[in-house]
């Protein structure tokens, strides 16, 4: 398993990178609605793998490492709103993202290094708040 | 020396970064997420990692991004970056606003359950509605707020 996931960081590190997403203003213009490639490569990934579970989930594919296929869907919840605005409102200064942080950290930005750094303590504050709310609240899906 | 083309076309990366989705999840019936990775990394060095792969998945992103960056641009070119930023700004603000910034996107991707890996390709690939919203919000939100501070600032950011 821990190969598997190390491969896996190899590959989605290189295919970040190598489409530019270690560049900052290249995402900025992104959001800027300035340059569509970026979405190009979101929505064909999203194609790519919607297509390909469907069609496993349809097979009733069973895993070698974890049993039979089982695809984790969340509901709808308030915290996925007030999260994502929180993490939208970072996306839009910082211009990136927790791969493209490490994407722009190690192609030499210094601004990408203070970005990533903080993303871990980001992190870890959240899960000291949910940590502290998990006696009054039921089992929340853990961060993905 | 460049091996690659920069950037790749849209349509090799796209659906080649989609099969990595899949392939976690055809192996080992696990939802990609990158945020928890972020996590792990963190308990590993406190040695109390519960999924060591996920750490070992950050990890390979690291490489991963070197790699790139060594067969695309020849090597790591030390910069501040963000020249949207840094090009206006005295590079100390510069730094606080990525400080900010870093901080409100690790503890907004831990609320939301999940980040642009989790929630955006892996929760939305999978027709997870909690995914779609999440995603939706993430993405509405970076274009609102970066437009409105490109009006106001007068183009420069």
């Amino acid at each position: 398993m821990n190969r598997l996931g190390l491969g896996l960081g190899v590959a989605f590190g290189f295919l970040i990178s190598a489409a530019d997403f270690n560049d900052a203003d290249f995402i900025h213009r992104m959001l800027l609605l300035q340059n569509w490639y970026p979405y190009e490569v979101y929505a064909a990934a999203m194609a790519t793998a919607m297509v390909l579970l469907w069609l496993l989930t349809r097979i009733h594919w069973v895993t070698s490492l974890g049993g039979p296929l089982h695809l984790v869907r969340v509901a709808v919840r308030r915290r996925q709103i007030y999260g994502g605005l929180l993490f939208g409102a970072g996306w839009a200064f910082s211009s990136t993202c927790p791969v493209p942080a490490i994407g722009m950290t190690t192609s030499g930005s210094v601004l990408g290094l203070f970005v990533m750094a903080e993303l871990f303590l980001g992190i870890e504050l959240g899960e000291i708040r949910a940590r502290g709310r998990e006696p009054r609240t039921a089992p929340a899906a853990g961060v993905a | 020396m460049h091996l690659l083309p920069n950037p790749l076309p849209w349509f090799v990366v796209g659906p080649l970064i989609g099969l990595v989705v899949v392939v976690l999840y055809a192996v080992a019936n696990r939802p990609l997420g990158t945020s928890v990775a972020y996590h792990q990394v963190v308990l590993l060095l406190r040695s109390r990692a519960t999924e060591v792969w996920r750490a070992w998945y950050w990890i390979g992103l690291v490489g991963g991004c070197l790699l790139a960056v060594f067969l695309q641009q020849g090597g790591i070119h030390l910069r501040l970056g963000y020249s949207f930023v840094s090009g206006w700004l005295p590079a100390p603000v510069a730094v606080v606003i990525m400080l900010a910034s870093g901080i409100a996107m690790g503890y907004g991707a831990r609320w939301a359950g999940g980040c642009t890996t989790g929630h955006g390709l892996c929760g939305s690939s999978a027709r997870s509605w909690g995914g779609i919203v999440a995603t939706g919000t993430f993405f509405l939100t970076a274009i609102v707020i970066t437009n409105v501070f490109h009006v106001v600032t007068g183009g420069r950011m």
